[in-house]
């Protein structure tokens, strides 16, 4: 999976927030708020990654036990599919 | 994750959250920021807007983020930083006000000396712009003319 490009992540307040550039703008409107695990999975996966390179890469950087990252990685690709962010 | 694409209207963001953070569209703010490369940072207004602020209003169902020159009594005059022609606001068509943006990747806040010098000289510089564009109109015309004579002569 990898996250179409269009988009950069922008931190304001100690929050990140996906904002569309270029292109992109004419057709997405909105705020993609990420937490801090949104925030680096969005970024892993701005390169061609799949679901276990992404859990292996959560477990990497959190101190978190891989059911709980395999369920947020699989969770955060699902919603990006679903709202059209995957190429 | 949250998606706000459904049912979008700036005015709903900023009450719900308390900020806007999107994409710049439009050329009128120009050299500040450039249409569909950089972001800015609203919160929703709570005061009077000061001179050299950036008001986010609405004209019509259009946003437009332009530079408060003024107050005037029931409102603002406004003009973007690329543009010549100044215009009334009043005072419940402004939803907010620019307090930080991405410039490329470069963040930067309006609350920054630097940036508050630039939006200085780019009012007090607004009459000697104006002078040159008219010039440059003028003289794009001119040559228009001399080229259309020119190529009726063959």
């Amino acid at each position: 999976m990898k996250i179409k490009n269009g988009f950069v992540v922008r931190k304001v307040g100690g929050e990140s927030v996906v904002v569309p550039v270029g292109e992109m703008s004419k057709n997405f409107h909105g705020m993609i708020n990420l937490n801090e695990t949104g925030a680096f999975l969005w970024n892993f996966f701005t390169a061609e990654h799949t679901v276990d390179e992404g859990v292996q890469a959560l477990l990497g950087e959190y101190d978190v036990e891989e059911e709980i990252a395999r369920t947020d990685v699989e969770q955060f690709v699902k919603t990006i599919q679903e709202n059209g962010f995957a190429e | 994750m949250e998606n706000t694409t459904e049912k979008w209207k700036i005015e709903d963001v900023l009450k719900e959250k308390g900020v806007y953070i999107g994409p710049t569209v439009g050329v009128s703010m120009l050299p500040m920021l450039k249409n569909r490369r950089d972001t800015i940072v609203v919160k929703p207004k709570t005061e009077r807007l000061k001179r050299l602020d950036v008001a986010l209003y609405k004209r019509g169902d259009a946003y437009v983020l332009h530079r408060v020159l003024a107050s005037t009594e029931k409102g603002y005059i406004i003009r973007g930083d690329n543009c010549y022609a100044d215009e009334n606001v009043p005072e419940e068509a402004v939803i907010g006000v620019l307090t930080e943006f991405f410039r490329k990747d470069k963040h930067i806040l309006c609350t920054d000396k630097k940036y508050i010098r630039y939006a200085e000289r780019r009012v007090k510089t607004y009459k000697p712009r104006r002078f040159f564009v008219r010039i440059k109109t003028k003289i794009r015309a001119f040559g228009g003319k001399i080229l259309r004579a020119l190529r009726l002569k063959k």
